[in-house]
């Protein structure tokens, strides 16, 4: 196996690392799709950009980590008993909760702020969007805890286990190394743990010859780790937790059911008539409040399940603008796949997710939040409607 | 078109305003979030007027992304004017802080520096991040008050200063090449990788003096990858670090992110040992890295575990008042920060020029953070930094730094 | 010299007259706090007026003027930390000079970002505008050159009131006279609707970008006097809820009227500082208890519906209208202190306290929120100040006050 590095004009593209970096993006891009759900639909329906949508999923993640504390993971309840077990029931019972709060949470803002403002011109409702967002931040920094910002205790999370997937694997040689090294160095850690006898490996008692064998510890454990680089440059594969597999497959289950109920329920079926024209959807009979409750509802729920498993499984701390800017990145993801369109939201979330991962393979990890937006603008320009969105033309 | 919306509109206001009336119906003293004044001076209003208090401005980011560090330096501020009010004051005098809101945002910052300038305090305290600082410095400088930054660590803050500006942290100067060292020597290790906080100051400026000087020891650095506080998938960034095959990872920003990267690196397969500066100090720190985070070294100014009767004594009076330990190091620092200014206060009286001199020539101030040097310093105190190892209950000390031992 | 001279001669005498009363109070407060609240006034008054001009007169939909403030600022810093000292001019020459700079750079932005706006319409242009504010701080952020996101300083400080007050005006006169003029037409034309205007032979295109081109330029100007006010900048200066401040401002002060803009814009900038000033008698922080705070809540929900039931359903004459509205906000007032007071006796609610400066933000959301949901056009809606208003609000007659109010 040849170096998989090629090098052009200062970019750095090593395709050893390409299956690892597109399954990362993925990932990423899951997280957004999800979110960007909720925005786009309500755009469908009201056309309105709801900037309080990051703040909803923002709260989603502190109900997620109140649940949390009820189940006995808060600090001070794992301090008095370290050894808690979780399962995946209660996996389940936070992402529910999360959902269901966060779709009352949704009625609650739509029927106290946009409903009275519908008639009223969209910056007016984009103001309030915006006084809204503004109030759950500021309010959620005096109610909520947020100071140290706390985080889900990585013990909830059972599925920490990695799992690795080969395409192409190291030459034998290297592994065979590998082993060996790992072996020696490990060994060489026992005896110089046994040699330290509870004492710190830094403490000035230490003699000459306890100092050569930690030494000699270290330079084994250099050796593992450049081996394990060696490695990594050599092989191509994956390597996923558990975990994070679940969450991915929970986004696409997800997705799945909101197909589900948009295209084949009564309901749906309501929301997509109200998003194609609202005035003759409400002479039809629809009533197009309960959609529009309904509709907020949905939203919120998709935004709160994102939120609990981003701080379940990636163990992101929560705090009061926690939401800010994965709302406004989600919210790029809907207007890059056309906003209104509920396909392309989730094409617009994963296409973010891979162009932002590619742009920190290519070793430019500092301008990644950046591109986001380069692409964007390019993307409108080329297609002011966004991906799969139309651009109609006005009518006089 | 009969409609007095104009009007409407001009009540609320006044609504509004009368929120602020029904908040002085009754004005609370003590309760959890009170200033630390307000309890104490209250019991002895009756015999102290006005003129025989010394006001002291604290400029904190109670709002915005910074409250972590900004309420517990004002926690630690408070802490410090309860003790010194309860031995009976400054000659008598009692200390009322005056806590401003920066928001956390510079520009702010400064327009709070600037009310607390036009008041009658004889020196500021604050604040916690560089950017606010550099802002709040200009106006110090101005109006000829004394600064005691809390935990600005950016070497700029004291250059040019004309010796008003003091800190009671050590500057990335000093820390980023500490844990340099430490990986280098202490660890044997050769090859670094290293990931930035491009949104604070503080990370950035530490990189670059951790890079600097660990290339100048003889060793690598393999890369350096970039994120944004706010974010929270780094996959991406670990990927890339990992082919690189770096023997160590210093991670230099705060502990928000911190927890969840080095999670992140450990579920990548990535084993090496990480580092970091005292933006990881905190109790969360474990709570969000776990299994992960432990076994990690950072640069702090004191270990919880020391038994120098400062620290004792600050942990405990802080358990009596607010409960645990401080939630991160600004809470020891801040506490330092107003003692310094009390203890130039105490050596200079209260003119500001004074006490600015009485600051710079200060000499074995023992503060929480360690001893305080001032004299011919330029306002940089020469500090001990600790490396501290995290372990699952807390922090253990690993090894310690003196000042003079770091750059031979 | 007809009524036309005497009238535009009247008015720059009145102008400069203004800017040397300002800069006379501003200079002569003795409290560089109260100073710093009157150049950040003035400067938020510039920026919502030039973001009034895109947004509310031309109907363009940008939300993220804080880049173009930015790229003034930068524009400014970055040129006197490299050219003022070998070429040390008068201190306020060289902020005229820098103005000019920093309005030159902010409108190439302008019109780099005004070019989209012929293809995008509504939300996508904003989220454009918005994505462009981002790019430019991230750019920032990794200059070490302008210190990435620790900043960097230079100097001379030039401390300018008049300055603030003379871009203010000149904002507010260019938009005022486009309005007033020929000039002025195509923008009104374009935000009323484009495929109409195009008709009628208006350059729909030219018009935009102008638009853009002047609004940013201004913008740039305001940022040049910030930084060199400041000495130092840094991108944290710009984040995105400068933009969403000023875009505030705008709609609260009715998208459209430059008077509702400048004014809004220093109603709002004191709505975050003036909490800082309440004290009580011995100048401590006010408290506010767990109880007030909860009650007050309540009752400017409660305010907020019934306010809106009136506006809705009530059709009699406005006096009492009035009459109605005073009742239901006296009140919830009264019902709000009543119940707190109750409630503060209780050890739950009334012991727990929060600093009344700490509600600064929340406060204003809550401002916000009350303000779109009892008048959405905004304070001012479209009306402009003029001195008919004036003459008309000395008059006896009520009835006809409440029309023009209206």
């Amino acid at each position: 196996m040849e170096n998989l590095l090629y090098v052009w004009a200062g970019l750095e593209f090593n395709f050893s690392t390409l299956p690892q970096q597109l399954v990362n993006g993925l990932i990423t891009g899951a997280i957004y799709a999800l979110i960007a759900l909720g925005y786009t639909m309500v755009y469908g329906v009201l056309r309105l950009i709801n900037f309080a949508h990051g703040e909803v999923f923002m709260l989603g993640g502190y109900v997620a980590l109140f649940v949390s504390w009820g189940f006995g993971f808060s600090p001070e309840a794992l301090q008095k008993n370290p050894d808690a077990q979780s399962s995946a029931l209660i996996l389940v019972i936070m992402i529910l909760v999360a959902m269901a709060a966060c779709a009352l949470i949704g009625a609650i803002i739509e029927y106290f702020a946009y409903r009275p403002m519908r008639n009223q011109s969209r910056i007016a409702a984009l103001i309030t969007a915006i006084g809204v967002s503004l109030f759950l931040q500021y309010a959620g920094q005096i109610f909520l805890p947020n100071s140290p910002p706390p985080s889900i205790a990585q013990q909830v999370n059972p599925y920490q286990e990695n799992l690795k997937f080969d395409l192409i694997s190291a030459p034998k040689e290297t592994r065979d190394a590998y082993t060996a090294a790992k072996t020696e160095s490990d060994n060489l850690k026992q005896q110089f743990e046994t040699a330290l006898n509870g004492r710190s490996q830094f403490d000035d008692t230490l003699t000459d010859a306890e100092k050569a064998l930690g030494t000699q510890a270290q330079e084994a454990q250099n050796k593992v780790s450049a081996l394990e680089g060696e490695i990594a440059q050599k092989s191509v594969g994956v390597t996923i937790t558990v975990g994070k597999l679940i969450m991915l497959v929970t986004v696409i289950v997800l997705m799945l059911i909101l197909r589900f109920l948009v295209m084949a329920t009564p309901a749906g079926r309501a929301m997509r008539a109200v998003s194609h024209d609202f005035e003759s959807a409400s002479l039809m009979g629809i009533n197009v409040n309960k959609v529009i409750t309904f509709t907020f509802m949905l939203g919120s729920a998709l935004a709160g399940a994102g939120a609990m498993m981003l701080v379940t499984f990636e163990g992101t701390a929560i705090h009061p603008f926690f939401g800010l800017q994965l709302g406004v990145k989600a919210f790029v993801a809907a207007v890059l796949g056309g906003i209104g369109n509920i396909p392309g939201a989730v094409l617009g979330g994963f296409l973010m997710g891979l162009a932002e991962t590619l742009v920190v393979w290519a070793g430019y990890s500092n301008y990644k939040d950046a591109v986001a937006f380069v692409i964007l603008i390019v993307v409108l320009l080329l297609k002011p409607g966004g991906i799969l969105g139309s651009s109609k033309v006005e009518k006089v | 078109m009969k409609k007095l919306g104009f009007w409407n509109a001009g009540l609320i206001v006044l609504a509004l305003g009368s929120l602020a009336l029904m908040a002085g119906c009754k004005p609370k003293d003590g309760g959890g979030e009170s200033t630390g004044s307000t309890g104490s001076s209250s019991s002895t209003s009756g015999e102290t007027a006005s003129g025989d208090k010394i006001n002291i401005g604290l400029i904190a980011s109670i709002n915005g992304d910074l409250r972590p560090w900004g309420s517990d330096c004002r926690d630690g501020a408070m802490l410090a004017v309860e003790e010194i009010n309860a031995a009976g004051g400054i000659d008598g005098k009692m200390i009322n802080l005056i806590v401003e809101d920066s928001n956390s945002k510079p520009e702010d910052g400064k327009t709070a520096a600037q009310k607390l300038a036009s008041s009658d305090v004889v020196g500021l305290v604050g604040e916690v991040a560089s950017g606010i600082t550099m802002q709040i410095k200009s106006v110090a400088l101005e109006a000829g008050l004394p600064l005691v930054a809390v935990g600005a660590t950016n070497p700029d803050i004291t250059k040019n200063s004309d010796g008003k500006v003091f800190r009671v942290c050590y500057t990335d100067d000093f820390q980023g090449p500490v844990m340099a060292k430490f990986a280098f020597q202490a660890l044997g290790k050769k090859r670094a990788a290293i990931m930035t906080d491009n949104k604070q100051p503080y990370s950035q400026e530490l990189s670059k003096k951790f890079m600097a000087f660990f290339k100048s020891l003889g060793g690598e650095i393999v890369t350096e990858e970039f994120y944004e506080s706010g974010q929270n998938q780094f996959t991406g960034q670990i990927t890339n670090i990992k082919s690189k095959a770096p023997d160590v990872i210093f991670l230099s920003g705060y502990f928000t992110e911190v927890g969840p990267i080095a999670r992140q690196i450990r579920q990548q397969g990535l084993n090496v040992p990480l580092l970091g500066g005292d933006g990881w100090d905190s109790k969360e720190l474990v709570t969000s890295g776990g299994d992960a985070i432990i076994g990690g070294y950072f640069c702090n100014h004191y270990n919880n575990k020391e038994d120098r009767p400062e620290v004792q004594n600050f942990l405990t009076k802080w358990n009596e008042k607010y409960g645990g330990e401080p939630a991160t190091t600004m809470g020891a620092l801040g506490y330092d920060a107003v003692m310094l200014m009390i203890d130039g206060i105490k050596r200079g009286g209260t003119d500001k020029a004074k006490i600015a001199e009485a600051l710079n020539n200060t000499e074995g101030f023992a503060g929480v953070s360690g001893v305080i040097n001032l004299k011919d310093h330029n306002g940089d105190p020469p500090k001990r930094a600790l490396v501290v190892e995290v372990t699952q209950d807390g922090q253990k000390f690993a090894k310690a730094y003196e000042p003079d031992e770091v750059f031979n | 010299m007809g009524k036309f001279w005497t009238v535009r001669i009247a008015s720059v005498v009145a102008a400069l007259a203004g800017c040397f009363i300002f800069q006379t109070v501003a200079t002569n407060l003795g409290n560089d706090y109260y100073l710093r609240l009157f150049l950040l006034a003035g400067l938020y008054v510039t920026l919502s007026v030039s973001l009034n001009l895109i947004n509310g007169i031309t109907g363009q939909f940008s939300i993220g003027h804080a880049a173009f403030y930015m790229i003034g600022a930068y524009t400014a810093g970055i040129l006197t930390r490299a050219y003022y000292e070998q070429q040390p001019l008068l201190p306020e020459l060289w902020l005229v000079i820098m103005m000019l700079a920093g309005g030159l750079f902010a409108a190439l932005a302008g019109l780099l970002v005004g070019l989209p706006s012929l293809r995008l319409k509504g939300d996508y242009l904003a989220i454009v505008t918005l994505g462009f504010g981002e790019i430019i701080r991230i750019v920032a952020t990794n200059q070490q050159s302008v210190g990435g996101s620790y900043g960097f300083s230079f100097g001379p400080k030039v401390v300018a009131p008049w300055m603030v007050c003379l871009l203010a005006i000149i904002t507010i006169a260019i938009c005022r006279n486009l309005l007033k003029s020929a000039h002025g037409l195509p923008f009104l034309a374009v935000r009323e609707d484009e495929i109409a205007a195009s008709a009628m032979g208006v350059n729909v295109t030219k018009t935009k970008v102008a638009a853009f081109v002047l609004g940013s330029a201004l913008a740039g100007a305001a940022g040049a006097i910030l930084a060199l006010n400041e000495g130092y900048l840094n991108p944290d200066i710009f984040k995105m809820d400068v933009s969403f401040l000023i875009l505030t401002m705008v709609v609260l002060g009715g998208t459209g009227s430059i008077t509702g803009s400048a004014l809004a814009a220093i109603f709002l900038f004191l709505t975050i500082e003036i909490p800082r000033n309440i004290q009580t008698a011995d100048g401590q922080k006010v408290q506010i208890t767990l109880a007030s705070l909860l009650m007050a809540g309540l009752a400017i929900a409660i305010a907020i519906s019934l306010l809106r039931k009136i506006k809705d359903h009530f059709h009699g004459p406005p006096n009492q209208r009035l009459i109605r509205n005073l009742g239901v906000i006296g009140g919830s007032i009264a019902g709000a202190i009543v119940l707190s007071m109750i409630l503060n006796a209780t050890t739950v609610m009334g012991d727990k306290t929060f600093e009344f400066d700490k509600l600064r933000m929340v406060i204003l959301s809550i401002m916000l929120l009350v303000v779109m949901l009892l008048r959405p056009q905004g304070v001012l809606a479209h009306h402009e100040f003029s001195w008919d208003f004036v003459k008309r609000l000395f008059r006896k007659d009520h009835d006809d006050k409440a029309e023009v109010a209206s």
